[in-house]
């Protein structure tokens, strides 16, 4: 937080764990009984790789993610984040980006982006700053007095990773961030992810349905199998970078899409 | 032929209505008795404007009290009962059911704890205006989104944070609506009480002069109530569209002026 005004713009060479799960289970009180909805997850992502964890619906793969950002409790084991333990959500450790932009309707797309600085006092033309700079990063420079209401579903998925961003936190966490976009605009965007990405050099955990985009963005795949959800495949995606569309015409994407694909088709 | 605006109709059947009720007694289609003539009307009214404004001066201090009393004790128990889960199982039904319950059979009571002055009115109106505020107000707390909720807390927010930067301004719109509601109903209320019980304001004045059958004074202090309720409605509106820009400008902009932006934004971000 100190030095927040420099971001640092040059990718760092990975460097140990940012993040470690270690033998979690969770477990949910349902209409009949106890419902499994983790059984010993097992995952260690290196710092700054780019890492995507798909799964059929309800195999609690976005309540693992809530629980690497401290919003959820785990029932048994361990998460990790930079070495510590997280039990409750830590801004400079987390930065998390959801489904819905969930942007706050009355605040411009600069006050959403300030408003985790806000929350911490930060001095105004500090926040004005930090802000702008991330505005920028992500594309939409003049559009910081816009409420989210003018924005189109991608430009806002947009400033909501720049609000994640914005406290420079060594770990992004995404839930599915364009589930809600059409097509065209969902590929866009995966490559704007990627440019920010290896502009910033974080740690990022990215959760989706889609098997393209999983391949397209992962340094690693993780396959998670249907309730109670297990890691049943980790696939090193070997794909050089920066990535291409070219790329998702050839041989070796088919191929490892169709890895993921049967290996969920036999999960479920 | 171009077609008139929406607006231009609006004026246009005003002024037919106004031209009716001129026209209407003068011909004696309508007798004077029942409806007396838009300028007699006017005439009563400039003639005894001292009577009609000390009254006005009455009803408008009882209605200030009155909103206070509504939207003080209905924004506090709305919020209490829309954010602490207990208090909602608890009263929110049964305020619920006694929302529907005409309020107005308590004011005989209220007169006799009150007397027939100022305060039972206040008291009447109060309580009268209060249970839109509170529903709505509760209504507001609970219905906001919970991921907005959710990402406050994982950028840290603090419980009071949560409350202060994303509670409050998620359910002002629905506040005040309520508010607007409310006060509506105050007005109602003191108006409703004066006619039923009192010796001053405007509701006072409609009684007096019904009882004489002195009908244009009567549909004086008709038409005082009328712009009263209009003005109110007016101020609440504006003080709406106000507090709302987020919610409301927009929708004009968003026509023209963003698609232009976008297309002249270079690269075009999605």
């Amino acid at each position: 937080m100190a030095n927040v005004a420099n971001l640092s713009l040059v990718r760092s060479e990975p460097a140990g764990a940012a993040i470690e799960v270690a033998g979690v289970s969770h477990t949910y009180a349902g209409r009949e009984g106890a419902v499994p909805a983790l059984t010993d997850i097992a995952m260690t992502v290196n710092a700054g790789r780019f890492v995507v964890i798909v799964g059929p619906s309800g195999c609690g793969k976005t309540s693992l993610l809530m629980m690497m950002a401290g919003l959820r409790h785990q029932t048994s084991g361990t998460i990790h984040v930079q070495g510590k333990p997280i039990d409750a959500p830590d801004p400079d450790r987390v930065g998390v980006v959801f489904q819905e932009a969930s942007l706050f309707p009355w605040l411009s797309a600069l006050d959403n982006i300030e408003f985790p600085l806000a929350l911490r006092h930060a001095p105004r033309e500090e926040r004005r700053a930090r802000a702008t700079e991330m505005l920028n990063l992500v594309g939409l420079q003049g559009f910081g007095a816009r409420y989210p209401h003018e924005l189109s579903g991608g430009m806002k998925q947009r400033v909501s990773i720049a609000r994640g961003l914005v406290q420079d936190p060594p770990v992004l966490l995404m839930d599915e961030p364009f589930a809600a976009l059409d097509e065209q605009t969902r590929m866009t965007m995966g490559h704007e992810l990627l440019r920010i990405w290896s502009q910033t050099a974080k740690t990022v955990v990215f959760v989706t349905h889609s098997l393209t985009e999983a391949v397209y963005l992962a340094d690693e795949v993780l396959v998670m199998s249907a309730r109670p959800g297990r890691i049943i495949d980790r696939i090193p995606i070997t794909l050089p970078r920066p990535r291409t569309y070219e790329m998702m015409a050839t041989d070796v994407f088919g191929r490892l899409r169709d890895r993921i694909w049967q290996q969920i088709r036999k999960s479920a | 032929m171009r077609r008139p605006s929406p607006a231009t109709v609006r004026w246009l059947i005003l002024a037919a209505l106004l031209v009716f009720w001129e026209l209407m007694p003068r011909t004696g289609i309508i007798p004077e008795l029942f409806l007396p003539s838009l300028s007699k009307t006017v005439a009563v009214l400039v003639k005894d404007w001292r009577e009609y404004a000390s009254e006005l001066a009455v009803t408008l201090y009882e209605v200030a009290f009155a909103m206070l009393i509504a939207c003080g004790f209905g924004i506090l128990t709305g919020a209490l009962v829309g954010g602490i889960a207990l208090l909602r199982n608890l009263l929110l039904p049964v305020f619920s059911s006694m929302y529907a319950v005409p309020i107005v059979i308590l004011y005989p009571i209220f007169t006799a704890w009150f007397g027939i002055g100022s305060e039972s009115k206040i008291i009447f109106a109060g309580v009268y205006g209060f249970f839109p505020v509170m529903l709505s107000t509760a209504a507001g707390i609970r219905t906001i989104d919970a991921q907005l909720l959710l990402a406050a807390r994982s950028m840290g927010a603090t419980v009071p944070q949560q409350i202060t930067r994303v509670i409050i301004p998620a359910s002002i719109p629905t506040v005040l609506t309520g508010l607007r509601l409310g006060g509506a109903l105050t007005i109602i209320g003191v108006v409703v009480s004066e006619m039923l019980t009192s010796a001053a304001g405007i509701g006072y004045l409609v009684t007096r002069y019904r009882t004489i059958l002195d009908s244009p004074h009567v549909f004086g202090a008709i038409v005082m109530i009328l712009l009263l309720s209009i003005l109110f409605d007016t101020l609440a509106r504006m003080i709406e569209r106000r507090t709302l820009v987020w919610q409301t400008a927009g929708r004009k902009q968003r026509e023209g002026e963003v698609a232009e932006v976008v297309t002249r934004a270079a690269p075009a971000p999605v």
